[in-house]
């Protein structure tokens, strides 16, 4: 019998198109329920997730690999992907795991809301290669709509900070 | 309220096609400066922009075709003119001017902040969920719009000069955004749409008055006449089609397609 822990293990293997995250550690599984179908002892499973943005481009993507993967699992009948806006997504819902896959790739993530505005660009960043704090953003708007481009006078080099939205 | 009454779902769709339908002429104006904004950052950031334009007119016509029984595509490309709510400033050429660009995303932008304001406390659980998120990213739009105004108001003589005129060229239309759609008090009245603490009007005046004098940059729009017709319901100025005729020549092609 399928379960939501193993859904959730299968979720886990699903990265972000953009991003070398976790769908799971990115914090936009918002919940994954499970019925039973009529006549049939197959279930149906239905996932809700967290657009970072409205327009992410990236979530197509996310809801075809969601359905392949979840689809192959024994006595799976359906997948539906719900794409939900309450509670919105931010990202405070980033886990620690995922902090550091960011960072790997030298994509910061600010550290957790301590005011309740949702948007606070502009706050220094340590650089994730040299961790020198005198960097400054050169562009808001970076290759997807959840990063900036940085640029740290250190150690001379690029990196991207997910906004804080 | 989790589901609307039945007596609010035409003045909530019809509210919710005025914002949609200024978010996607909007988008569809700013995405022909993909390749042509004046450097490479901003040619990222605008087109990021009206994508996002584009992407909650989308989410809003997702919560209007599900009132109607219709797809999202059809309530966006499939109606006639006159069923369009938008304002005329989301609907006339820039001609490619960068200033007159700047200038109606920034009218619009510090409009869509006070609406989605609003609309993020609806007592509709639904929009305010979707209105909450749709806040968020326009308080990223204000900050870019904000900064241009204010860059090019002060750079030099002919930026400012170039400014003003779009300003001066814009300002006439910039009322109009401000025409109430049909059934507005009832949705202001069960706080589907509630009413704020200060008048939206005035307060859209405040904010981007205290811009325009920061660049530098002079600025008075009238409020519309209370028995002023426009857009919002559904009279257009006489380019309005052509302009539609553009935007939905794909999907009049194949229009039950799926992408």
């Amino acid at each position: 019998m399928v379960t939501r822990d193993t859904i959730l293990d299968v979720l886990r293997t699903i990265d972000d198109p953009e991003m070398p995250i976790s769908i799971v550690d990115l914090g936009i599984v918002e919940d994954v329920r499970i019925a039973e179908a009529d006549a049939d002892p197959a279930e149906q499973v239905e996932i809700d997730i967290l657009p970072t943005f409205i327009g992410c481009p990236a979530l197509p993507m996310i809801e075809q690999d969601i359905t392949q993967k979840v689809g192959l699992l024994d006595g799976v009948e359906s997948v539906r992907v719900r794409f939900v806006f309450d509670p919105p997504w931010s990202v405070d819902r980033i886990t620690p795991q995922g902090r550091k896959s960011l960072e790997e790739i030298g994509v910061t993530v600010p550290e957790r809301a301590e005011s309740p505005e949702l948007v606070q660009i502009n706050l220094p960043v340590a650089c994730p290669f040299c961790k020198a704090t005198n960097t400054r953003v050169t562009s808001p708007y970076g290759p997807t709509r959840c990063r900036m481009i940085y640029y740290c006078d250190a150690c001379k080099n690029s990196f991207e900070h997910m906004k804080r939205v | 309220m989790q589901t609307l009454p039945d007596e609010l779902k035409t003045p909530l769709a019809v509210l919710l096609l005025s914002i949609a339908d200024d978010k996607l002429m909007l988008g569809h104006r700013g995405s022909d400066w993909t390749g042509l904004a004046p450097i490479l950052e901003e040619d990222i950031a605008f087109s990021a922009i009206s994508q996002e334009e584009i992407a909650h007119a989308s989410a809003l016509y997702e919560m209007v075709g599900a009132m109607q029984g219709q797809r999202a595509d059809a309530v966006a490309f499939g109606r006639p003119p006159e069923a369009y709510r938008c304002a005329e400033l989301v609907t006339v050429s820039d001609e490619f001017d960068w200033a007159r660009a700047l200038v109606r995303q920034f009218f619009c932008d510090h409009f869509d902040i006070l609406r989605f304001d609003r609309l993020s406390r609806s007592a509709y659980a639904p929009l305010a969920a979707l209105a909450g998120r749709i806040h968020a990213e326009e308080a990223t739009h204000i900050e870019h719009a904000d900064l241009w105004m204010v860059q090019i108001g002060r750079g030099g003589d002919e930026s400012q000069q170039r400014m003003q005129a779009a300003l001066d060229l814009l300002s006439p239309l910039a009322g109009m955004l401000f025409e109430a759609t049909n059934g507005i008090d009832a949705l202001e009245q069960s706080k589907v749409y509630p009413v704020g603490d200060a008048d939206l009007f005035d307060g859209w005046l405040a904010d981007v008055q205290r811009v325009a004098a920061d660049a530098g940059l002079t600025l008075n729009v009238a409020r519309p006449a209370p028995d002023a017709v426009g857009g919002r319901r559904g009279r257009h100025h006489d380019g309005f089609t052509a302009v539609l005729d553009e935007m939905c020549e794909v999907y009049r092609i194949e229009p039950e397609a799926a992408w």
